[in-house]
């Protein structure tokens, strides 16, 4: 099965790594999209579904804590697992982003694989 | 994730006619400060150009740029998530910086620099806290 992925990071640079390091891993990826901030993220999230959410934290407009609030206050969108992809790596931040209903969490930098196995692991990909 | 292998500590000076890309983001938690990094000009597209999976030709000022800022975020990131803190920290968003904004001056703090493979890379961080520096000095 290949998966739908939204990636939230108001970085371009950032957002074109984590795409490119999700193709490069292997995982198997059918359509990535991309937005700048929580705001777009929903906005997109109307009109496309996607299987997986990739989200900063630190973002204008909208930050990942409050689109996390968002996607859980909405029942539709609490299915979508997110990811949190962050260079703060304190438990504090890591446990505050659980809370909110990340499912994964993922400091930078990081590995490929690191990447792939969150992905998979969030969406109870099979090992192979 | 840069693809960078450092190749040794140097002595961190300000390049003298160097062209560099100059990054400054400052933090809010405890302890406050601010964190710039600087990246000759050549080394920043070069490492741009890895990050992204690009030609070094065809990338823009722009890109590299956005490549530099997001390096600077991580290392700051980084060291400060290694400092015990009551309160989460938060990043502002980095920026590059001009001459005239004080992109070639040492502005005390800790100063670190390492030579790359074709430059060199500086990182100045200022705090609240004298004693986060130590923290800082042996992160980087």
């Amino acid at each position: 099965m290949a998966y739908r992925v939204l990636i939230v990071d108001d970085s371009p640079a950032m957002r074109a790594f984590v795409h490119r390091v999700i193709e490069l891993s292997g995982f198997d990826l059918s359509a990535c999209f991309e937005a700048s901030n929580g705001e777009e993220a929903l906005a997109l999230l109307r009109s496309e579904w996607v299987d997986a959410i990739l989200t900063d934290v630190n973002m204008p407009h909208m930050d990942g804590q409050e689109f996390l609030r968002r996607l859980a206050g909405d029942q539709m969108l609490r299915s979508i697992p997110a990811i949190v992809i962050s260079t703060d790596s304190t438990r504090h931040r890591m446990e505050s982003m659980a809370s909110l209903g990340a499912r994964g969490y993922i400091t930078k930098p990081f590995l490929p694989e690191a990447l792939r196995a969150e992905l998979e692991r969030t969406l109870g990909v099979p090992c192979d | 994730m840069f693809f960078v292998c450092p190749l040794g500590e140097a002595e961190p000076a300000p390049e003298d006619g160097a062209p560099a890309i100059v990054a400054r983001l400052a933090f809010e938690g405890e302890p406050s400060g601010s964190l710039t990094l600087r990246l000759t000009e050549q080394a920043a597209h070069s490492i741009a150009a890895d990050f992204l999976g690009e030609d070094e030709e065809s990338l823009t000022g722009q890109r590299t740029g956005e490549v530099v800022c997001e390096m600077a975020n991580m290392i700051c990131g980084s060291v400060l998530s290694r400092v015990e803190s009551l309160t989460a920290f938060r990043l502002a968003e980095p920026r590059i910086l001009t001459i005239g904004e004080g992109a070639g001056e040492h502005q005390g703090g800790v100063a670190l620099a390492v030579d790359l493979p074709n430059g060199r890379l500086t990182l100045l961080m200022n705090t609240e806290r004298p004693e986060c520096l130590e923290i800082a000095e042996s992160t980087c």
